[in-house]
């Protein structure tokens, strides 16, 4: 996939309350449009909606809404790392423990594949992308890979 | 193609250059002004300093492409040091060195606009990050020079906390710290990517929110903005720096047999088309974007896709497209039960296309050799279709010259790559 938009990000955050959206209801996703400061627009699918937060210089942070209301997917484009315990919430910790589990692996994305996370981390500087999505919490006939 | 690094150099050559020639002592007499040079038979500047592919400071870093680099305090030819084992990073921008390879130097620090010394913050892609402020410091590579050019310093005992705005996995302790020799496999990288600075026009807006420079008044670190000017702002490619051989590199491995060797010896030599050692000869030129990607085309598919000296391997697509290959040992890691052949479709911005294949054997088997050069590792890039891409990493180099083009600078030969190229 050509996946990589031509956008910058930004994500602020002061100390941190809790703001996680994935695995949140939708509502959760205004903590996140005010943190970035951004504009939030709302695109309906076929089967789910997300919202697309983009922020003053161009970054984007896309997140993944059922029909129940839930975040079941993240995404980002970025030209640095948004913070990811924002936006994945009690998702952080399968990331935490795979950063620290690499072995020999130098400049290549980050892969997660937990019990209920799937997360990649990838791109290169200015230029970052990933995502993460929830499988138990995918709507019915609805692919993961939609979460780009 | 061979690389004639000793190659005669015609005279014509040689006087196109004399304009940019400074001589150079051992510390680098860092003139800004080029010395008109009276002499009719003068010397290219050398434009080429060693590599090593070896197990680094660490001894297990694979595919680790390592130089010394010369830095010294502003102006000074004797307030030097030299810093061993620093990788050379075609995916990232910028000289960044850890505090304890130049402890012995005083280097002046970078300031914002409010007086306040400018501090750096970098995530990687692997989730680790590095911190510290930004110094002036005189480069030299071989016999090329920056100027009070603006230097990270990778803090061993940071001044400041680091901030958590920074810190992708929230601030929980060191694990993702890459602030020392033993957690970076070496003492630093010299960027050499296709942007000629590490952040750009976005970086120098007020307010821009962007948790990559910060200032601390009173403690208290907030992002602020930084000038993307050539001097005290943003950091840059040094080679950007130069009076001369400014507008790209280009780095040469020599082959290495399947299976693997202890290690490798190659150049990395400043400059594409400005002396007779880095002409492109029947180099084919991929423009990328303005985000430096190219296009990948494999099975029909498009990916983004990038070449990185700073990655260890060939990442690429994902191991259940590919089969389940996925390494018993090694996680991440591929493992083909035989040589498994890949051929791929580079496509530039500037319309070249052309193919490349490259061969991945088992990761689990190399590494047990305990050798440092590669030519055939790979590993996962995503999980599936939507996310992989294609990175190619130092085996890529193996037996190749690869240039690598910095944005905006000009190219004899070159046409139609405004955010710079790779030439291979």
């Amino acid at each position: 996939m050509k996946t990589i938009a031509r956008v910058l990000l930004i994500l602020t955050l002061g100390a941190a309350p809790a703001r996680a959206v994935l695995g949140e209801y939708e509502s959760s996703v205004s903590l996140d449009r005010e943190s970035m400061r951004g504009e939030d627009r709302v695109i309906s699918a076929q089967g789910y909606k997300l919202h697309q937060i983009t922020s003053p210089t161009g970054a984007v942070v896309t997140e993944y809404v059922s029909p129940e209301g839930k975040v079941f997917g993240v995404s980002w484009r970025a030209p640095v790392i948004p913070n990811l315990e924002q936006l994945l919430g009690s998702y952080i910790a399968p990331v935490r423990q795979a950063a620290q589990a690499q072995t020999r692996r130098h400049g290549g994305p980050l892969i997660v594949r937990a019990s209920d996370l799937v997360f990649v981390s990838g791109g290169h500087m200015r230029a970052f992308h990933g995502s993460a999505y929830v499988p138990s919490l995918l709507p019915k006939n609805v692919s993961a890979e939609v979460v780009r | 193609m061979t690389l004639q690094r000793h190659s005669v150099v015609p005279l014509a050559r040689l006087l196109a250059v004399v304009g940019g020639l400074i001589f150079v002592a051992s510390c680098g007499g860092s003139s800004s002004t080029p010395t008109p040079t009276p002499t009719p038979t003068p010397t290219p500047t050398n434009n080429s300093v060693d590599l090593a592919v070896n197990l680094g400071p660490t001894g297990d870093y694979v595919n680790g492409l390592f130089t010394s680099v010369e830095v010294c305090e502003p102006g000074s030819t004797t307030n030097c040091t030299t810093v061993p084992n620093v990788l050379v990073d075609t995916g990232s921008t910028g000289l960044r060195l850890l505090s304890g390879a130049v402890s012995g130097l005083s280097l002046p620090a970078v300031t914002d606009s409010g007086g306040n010394a400018v501090q750096e913050c970098l995530a990687f892609v692997s989730l680790a990050y590095i911190w510290g402020p930004v110094v002036q410091a005189d480069i030299h590579l071989g016999g090329e020079s920056a100027s009070s050019a603006s230097v990270h310093i990778i803090s061993e005992s940071p001044q400041y906390p680091v901030p958590s705005s920074c810190i992708p996995t929230g601030p929980i302790g060191t694990p993702e710290d890459y602030n020392t020799v033993s957690a970076l496999g070496a003492n630093g990288f010299l960027g050499v990517a296709n942007f000629a600075q590490d952040c750009g026009s976005s970086c120098a807006a007020a307010s821009n929110g962007i948790a990559q420079y910060f200032s601390c008044p009173s403690g208290n670190c907030q992002i602020t903005s930084v000038p993307a000017t050539a001097t005290k702002g943003q950091v840059w490619n040094p080679v950007a720096l130069f009076p001369q051989d400014n507008n790209g590199v280009l780095i040469f491995l020599p082959s290495v047999a399947a299976g693997g060797a202890a290690t490798a010896a190659g150049s990395l030599i400043f400059g594409i088309a400005t002396q007779s050692n880095n002409a492109l000869g029947s180099a084919q030129i991929y423009g990328v974007d303005d985000q430096a990607y190219f296009t990948t085309t494999y099975n029909g598919t498009q990916y983004s896709g990038f070449v990185d000296s700073g990655s260890n391997a060939y990442y690429f697509l994902d191991s259940s497209t590919l089969g389940g290959i996925d390494c018993a040992d090694n996680k991440g890691w591929y493992c083909p039960a035989s040589p498994l052949n890949i051929t791929v479709t580079n496509t530039g911005t500037n319309g070249t296309s052309g193919s490349v294949t490259f061969t991945i054997e088992n990761a689990d088997s190399l590494f047990n050799t305990g050798f440092a050069a590669f030519n055939d590792l790979g590993g996962d890039s995503g999980n599936s279709l939507s996310t992989d891409y294609f990175d190619f990493g130092v085996p890529f180099f193996f037996g190749r010259n690869v240039f690598v083009g910095i944005g905006g600078q000009t190219v004899t030969g070159v046409t139609n790559a405004p955010n710079g190229f790779w030439a291979y």
